[in-house]
C-alpha cells in the first residue's frame, strides 16, 4: 500500500466538498454562506504555499548536488504551485464580488498574490529563454530562491504594516478568532492536506511524464 | 575585502565613463520620460501623482541602469574576474557601485521634476533618507536580476520581467512614505516602514551575497 496517500487524498477532497457545502456554517452579517470559500480558497494558498517551498528546498538541492532531477522537480512543483495560486485567486475573486462588491480591490493581499503569480510566471519566462540545461537548472534554481525569499516578505510581512479588507488584517475576522468554530475547523485542517496531497499527486505526474518525454526523445 | 569591493566600484566607472554617451543616455531616457509625463499630464500634476510617477520612472530607469553594468562587462573579463576575485566581492561592488548610480539618477529626476511640475517636496531630508534606501534596495535587487538576466540571453525585456515584480514590496513602501515626505512627514509613525525598507535591502544584498556563487560557476 504505498499509494495510500492518494487514497487518503480523494477521501480527504470528497469531505471536503461535501461537508464544505453541506456542513454547518458560522453565521455572520455580510459573510453569510461565503464563508465556506474557506474551505476552498484559504487551503488553496496553504497548499500553494507548501508546494512553492518544496519547489525552493529542491532548488537549494539542485543547487547542492547538481543533479538536473532536482531541477526538473522543482519546476513541476512551482507549476503545480501556480496552479493552485491562480485557482486561490479565482476563488477569491468571485468571494470578493459577493462580500466586497468587486472581483479586485487595491489591498495587500490582492497585491501580495498578484506579485507571487507575476514573479512565478518571470520563473518560467527565465527558464524558456536559457537553453543549456545545466545553466536553466543553475539560474533557475538561484533565481527561485532569491524570489522566494522576497515573496514571503511580501505577503507575510508588509499586509501587516499597512489597513486591509481582507479578513485577518485591520481587525477584520478571520479563522481562529471567532468566526471559525469547531465544526469549520474540523473541515479546514483537512482540506489544507487533501489539496496539498492532489497538489503532490499532480505534480509526481508531471514528474513521471517529463521524464518518459525525456527518455523518448 | 572592503578595498576590493571599492576597486570594482572603480573600475566599473571607469569602464563607464570610456563610454560617455552611457552616462548621457540614461540622463537622456530619464528627461524624455519625465517630458512625456509633462505633456500627457499637460504640465500640472496633484503631489500625489508626482510622487507616483517619480518612483515609476525611477524603477524603469534603475533597471536600465543595472542592467547596463553586466551588459557592458566582455564576455571574458569575467574569467578574469573569476580568477581574481571572489564573487562575493564582485556581486558587493556591482551593488555598490548601482547603488551610487540609482541615487545620482533619482536626484537628476527629482530635479527634473522640480523643475517641470514645480518643487512639491516639502520635507527635502525626509525625502533624501527615503530616496537613499530605495536605491540601495533597488541596487541590491537590480544588480543580482542583471546578473542572472545578462547570463540568460539577450531577451531585452528578461531585466525589466525579473526584477520589476521583486521590486513591488518596496516600491509600495516607498510610494506611501514619500506621498508623506511630500505633504508633511513625521518621523516617529513612519520608522517601523523605513526599518522595513532597510531590512528588504538587507535581506536581498544577503541573498545575491550568498547566491551569486553559483550564478557564476560556468
Amino acid at each position: 500500500m504505498k499509494n495510500w496517500w492518494k487514497a487518503l487524498a480523494i477521501v480527504l477532497i470528497f469531505y471536503t466538498l461535501i461537508m464544505g457545502f453541506l456542513g454547518d456554517v458560522v453565521r455572520l452579517p455580510i459573510l453569510n454562506e461565503t464563508i465556506r470559500a474557506l474551505y476552498f480558497h484559504v487551503t488553496m494558498w496553504f497548499a500553494m504555499i507548501i508546494l512553492m517551498g518544496a519547489a525552493l528546498v529542491l532548488s537549494i538541492r539542485y543547487l547542492s548536488t547538481e543533479k538536473l532531477d532536482f531541477d526538473l522537480k522543482a519546476n513541476e512543483a512551482a507549476k503545480t504551485g501556480l496552479l493552485l495560486a491562480f485557482i486561490g485567486l479565482l476563488t477569491g475573486m468571485i468571494w470578493a464580488r459577493f462580500t466586497w462588491g468587486a472581483f479586485w480591490v487595491n489591498d495587500p493581499k490582492l497585491n501580495g498574490t498578484a506579485v507571487t503569480i507575476l514573479i512565478y510566471l518571470a520563473y518560467f519566462v527565465l527558464r524558456s529563454s536559457i537553453d543549456d540545461p545545466k545553466k536553466r537548472a543553475r539560474l533557475a534554481a538561484v533565481y527561485n530562491i532569491f524570489a522566494f525569499v522576497m515573496m514571503i516578505v511580501f505577503i507575510g510581512i508588509l499586509p501587516r504594516l499597512t489597513d486591509s479588507l481582507h479578513p485577518g488584517n485591520g481587525g477584520n475576522p478571520a479563522f481562529g478568532k471567532y468566526d471559525m468554530d469547531n465544526n469549520m475547523r474540523m473541515v479546514f485542517y483537512p482540506a489544507v492536506v487533501g489539496w496539498t496531497l492532489i497538489g503532490v499527486w499532480i505534480t509526481q505526474l508531471r514528474i513521471r511524464y517529463k521524464k518518459l518525454a525525456q527518455n523518448h526523445e | 575585502m572592503p578595498r576590493q569591493i571599492w576597486n570594482i566600484v572603480k573600475l566599473n566607472f571607469k569602464l563607464e565613463w570610456r563610454l560617455k554617451q552611457s552616462y548621457f543616455a540614461v540622463a537622456l531616457y530619464t528627461l524624455i520620460s519625465a517630458y512625456l509625463s509633462y505633456l500627457v499630464f499637460n504640465g500640472s500634476v496633484s503631489s500625489v501623482v508626482w510622487n507616483n510617477l517619480f518612483w515609476l520612472i525611477l524603477v524603469f530607469a534603475s533597471v536600465q541602469v543595472s542592467f547596463r553594468s553586466f551588459q557592458l562587462e566582455a564576455e571574458r573579463r569575467f574569467l578574469l574576474y573569476f580568477g581574481l576575485i571572489p564573487p562575493q566581492v564582485l556581486i558587493l561592488g556591482k551593488t555598490l557601485y548601482n547603488f551610487l548610480y540609482v541615487l545620482l539618477v533619482g536626484e537628476f529626476t527629482a530635479l527634473i521634476f522640480s523643475f517641470l511640475f514645480g518643487n512639491e517636496i516639502h520635507d527635502f531630508w525626509a525625502f533624501q533618507t527615503i530616496l537613499i534606501l530605495a536605491s540601495l534596495g533597488f541596487a541590491s535587487i537590480l544588480s543580482f536580476t542583471a546578473g542572472i538576466a545578462s547570463k540568460a540571453s539577450d531577451n531585452p525585456a528578461l531585466p525589466a520581467i525579473l526584477s520589476v515584480p521583486l521590486l513591488f514590496p518596496q516600491l509600495i513602501t516607498l510610494s506611501k512614505l514619500s506621498k508623506e515626505a511630500i505633504t508633511g512627514f513625521s518621523w516617529e509613525l513612519n520608522a517601523p516602514f523605513l526599518i522595513v525598507l532597510a531590512l528588504l535591502s538587507l535581506i536581498s544584498i544577503l541573498l545575491s551575497y550568498l547566491l551569486f556563487t553559483y550564478l557564476w560557476r560556468d
